[in-house]
């Protein structure tokens, strides 16, 4: 009986720290803008791509919400890069999770539609 | 007698008064955000009123966050500031200038944020030198230019020293020499910010993704 009320405790204070207190998950979203601005060769669009998909793979499997603005980012990164067909994709993915965004995403996306007919 | 007890007691509760006046700011007047109810924040990178260039940059790199905590939409900071660029507006300056229907239109954000910044970086003193960020931001309703919100941020870092004087001297050189490696205001700008938005009475009010408070 004690023996599994403390369990309980256990679960109950360990569930209670894992709890997030935060909204969105962030990672390393801000370190890659104040890194683009100020350390542009280090920061490149591609190193920021890796940076910014494993943000997303984590904020997955922790089950956080990603935070606005980071699907746009990737999008931007992307078009930079070339890779159109995934800055779509992206600028999509951010509309859908934040559909705040949709007037300012669809006019990027007829931008982008215009680069590539 | 009687009169006697009585100025005591309102002599006391003016002291009351007093004290409760000074701990406790007015509350800030909420009426019309609560009225617009914005979800999505726009930040323009702030107008810059000090000598160090880099500030509207770093601080743009600082303020997604505790927004986005504060349970609002905020747009992305820097492919905001490229799309400006890109539509002829090539500093901060310029962009401060662009007509709110023109940001709407193109944007549609709720509302924008608009910062001005009036102090920033390192002031060197003879024997320290403390670091401060300092600036007023104020929300606006992006369709009519009401002010929603409004408030000043600012935070500095000093680097004092209590070695004698001539500890202090080799302080304030060691610091300067770290500080010109390792830049102390994205730190301070982030602490400003936080503080600035969640002070109680007085800061930002949560937007529709805050999570429900726990407990």
């Amino acid at each position: 009986m004690w023996r599994r009320m403390l369990l309980a405790a256990g679960v109950a204070i360990v569930a209670g720290c894992s709890t997030p207190h935060q909204n969105f998950y962030w990672g390393q979203y801000e370190h890659a803008v104040y890194g683009m601005y100020f350390e542009p060769g280090e920061m490149d669009p591609q190193t920021q791509i890796d940076l910014l998909q494993e943000d997303v793979e984590r904020s997955e499997a922790k089950g956080l919400r990603i935070a606005p603005g980071i699907h746009a980012h990737l999008g931007y990164l992307y078009a930079m890069e070339g890779n159109i067909a995934q800055a779509k994709t992206e600028l999509a993915t951010e509309k859908t999770l934040f559909p705040e965004a949709t007037v300012w995403v669809d006019g990027m996306l007829s931008r982008l539609n215009g680069v590539t007919p | 007698m009687m009169l006697f007890k009585r100025f005591w007691l309102l002599a006391g509760l003016g002291f009351v008064a007093l004290l409760t006046g000074c701990s406790a700011p007015a509350p800030y007047n909420y009426d019309a955000l609560l009225a617009a109810e914005p979800r999505s924040i726009l930040v323009i990178p702030p107008k810059n009123n000090s000598l160090e260039v880099q500030a509207p940059y770093v601080f743009i790199s600082t303020i997604s966050r505790p927004l986005g905590e504060k349970g609002y939409y905020v747009f992305p900071v820097a492919v905001i500031d490229s799309f400006l660029k890109e539509n002829g507006l090539p500093t901060p300056e310029e962009m401060n200038l662009v007509p709110l229907d023109k940001l709407y239109e193109h944007i549609h954000a709720d509302a924008v944020l608009y910062t001005e910044i009036d102090d920033w970086g390192q002031k060197y003193n003879l024997l320290s030198s403390d670091t401060v960020v300092d600036m007023r931001m104020k929300l606006v309703d992006a369709r009519t230019g009401t002010l929603l919100w409004d408030a000043h941020a600012e935070a500095v870092r000093s680097s004092d020293s209590s070695g004698g004087l001539l500890g202090a001297v080799i302080n304030a050189v060691a610091t300067q020499i770290i500080n010109s490696v390792n830049d102390q205001t994205p730190k301070l700008s982030r602490s400003a910010n936080t503080i600035a938005l969640n002070r109680p009475h007085v800061g930002l009010l949560e937007g529709p993704y805050a999570l429900p408070k726990d407990k």
